[in-house]
């Protein structure tokens, strides 16, 4: 009669348990929660020298509709290493991620960022131009 | 009988649940237990302990300081002399203290020394410190100069204590790696005079020495204010875009080029001895792994506490140049000077 009690209790564990572990919390490829957000946008830039100081001279501009970031960096900046820091909306994250000092000396070609919402469903591709302080 | 049975099995088990209670209280009993304080017996030999007080990389021409302690029991003898002898001889300067430092808690716990001894006679690799006071228990200090001869090798010390009744005990202390890089301290230049820099002589020219050794002259210091930019204390290599030389005219055959990457708080414990800074040290293995590829061949805007790592154009020597302080038109400068092995 116990081991029948004890037999029954161990298999509610066991039910329980993996019902508890099953559920399906929504993850991407990098390990980050899919949530419900549809904000897609760049809410702050900066821009570090060689040396982690910052090199703007004042705010960057973004635009959220032409969806680029204007930066103007101090005269003598070297521009093919600088560290781009972006601040994004809630639960957005950034493509191609930034993993070291980036070469912003092809004025050119603005370097490009892509901004995913949330719920990974809204992308935005903003371009950063930066532009150098004369003496 | 089956009830009987039961009321057994039940008393066992009564039984061992009570002598495990009672094993475990033993325990907790004996492991609450405090041993009582005993004096340690005193060795009644010579004894001695050593260690060195310099911390960071060991460069040539800086003093590496040792404490030396030794001590006998009074009923034994007295101490009669220590020696410090290094596997290779110290540079001139090495020297023993002969006093013993205490303390003195009645001075604002000020480091006290009391004469113990006869001033140090060094003879080739051995600094000796003779006794003259009747002690049993001292502690001297010995300061080894780094020669030229001991770059990029090993050094020991071996320390030795004598005592009157005879015994005699050593510590060797090491062997410590001494760096291949150079040191120079408090660089002063100034705008438009002293602005000429030589990583290679680890020298600073006005523009008459920098025409006669043009030929080694790295980094061009400036200062310049204007109202549209922060242009401020710069170091630009000769070589540079003329944008960063505003208004230099460089003397004759002043052209070389360099890699420099602006760093900011990276403060050398050796650069700034004065700063009461922390315990980075840059070490010749930094100057090794750095790589300055890509970099500019200026650094402007350069504050207190900033820094800049340098490679000549040839790439005989890299460095790392620290701005002490800065004042309108001067800075104050001390570098780490690193020789490539594989320079082209």
């Amino acid at each position: 009669m116990n081991r029948n009690i004890i037999i029954a209790l161990i298999a509610l564990l066991t039910v329980s348990t993996w019902a508890a572990c099953s559920k399906n919390i929504p993850v991407d490829e990098d390990g980050l929660l899919i949530t419900t957000r549809k904000d897609c946008f760049v809410s702050s830039f900066e821009l570090l020298g060689t040396d982690y100081v910052s090199v703007r001279v004042g705010a960057a501009t973004i635009d959220t509709t032409a969806l680029t970031v204007n930066v103007k960096v101090a005269f003598g900046t070297d521009l093919t290493h600088l560290y781009p820091q972006f601040t994004l909306a809630q639960d957005c994250k950034l493509s191609p991620k930034i993993t070291g000092f980036v070469d912003f000396s092809d004025t050119l070609h603005p370097k490009q960022w892509t901004v995913i919402s949330g719920d990974r469903q809204v992308h935005k591709t903003y371009s950063v131009i930066v532009s150098l302080q004369s003496r | 009988m089956i009830i009987h049975s039961k009321y057994n099995k039940m008393q066992h088990r009564t039984q061992y649940i009570g002598c495990f209670l009672l094993a475990a209280l033993s325990l907790l009993a004996v492991s609450c237990k405090k041993d009582e304080y005993k004096l340690p017996t005193a060795s009644n030999k010579l004894q001695d302990q050593a260690i060195k007080r310099t911390l960071g990389p060991n460069i040539v021409g800086q003093q590496i300081e040792f404490a030396y302690a030794m001590a006998i029991l009074p009923n034994k003898g007295k101490l009669v002399s220590c020696t410090a002898e290094a596997s290779i001889a110290g540079d001139s300067g090495t020297w023993m203290e002969n006093k013993s430092y205490f303390t003195d808690v009645n001075n604002s716990g000020k480091d006290t020394g009391v004469v113990i001894g006869s001033p140090a006679v060094t003879s080739g690799n051995t600094t000796t410190v003779t006794y003259t006071v009747d002690t049993s228990a001292a502690t001297l200090r010995y300061y080894y100069v780094v020669p030229e001869a001991a770059r990029g090798k090993t050094v020991s010390i071996k320390f030795t204590a004598k005592s009157s009744d005879g015994e005699m005990i050593s510590t060797t202390m090491g062997p410590y790696t001494i760096s291949k890089m150079d040191m120079k301290l408090n660089l002063k230049v100034t705008n438009k005079t002293l602005m000429y820099i030589s990583i290679g002589d680890m020298a600073v020219y006005d523009s008459t020495g920098a025409a006669a050794h043009a030929g080694s002259i790295d980094l061009v210091y400036l200062y310049r204010t204007y109202s549209t930019s922060t242009f401020g204390h710069a170091l630009v290599a000769p070589a540079a875009d003329t944008t960063y030389l505003p208004g230099v005219i460089l003397p004759s055959g002043v052209n070389r080029n360099a890699k420099l990457l602006k760093v900011f708080n990276l403060r050398d414990h050796n650069l700034a001895p004065d700063e009461q800074y922390g315990d980075t040290f840059i070490d010749d293995i930094d100057f090794e792994k750095i790589d300055l590829t890509g970099d500019p061949n200026y650094a402007i805007n350069l504050k207190q506490d900033a820094g800049v790592w340098v490679e000549t154009a040839d790439g005989k020597y890299r460095a790392y140049v620290f701005v002490n302080k800065v004042a309108t038109n001067t800075a104050t400068l001390s570098m780490k000077r690193y020789t490539i092995n594989n320079a082209k």
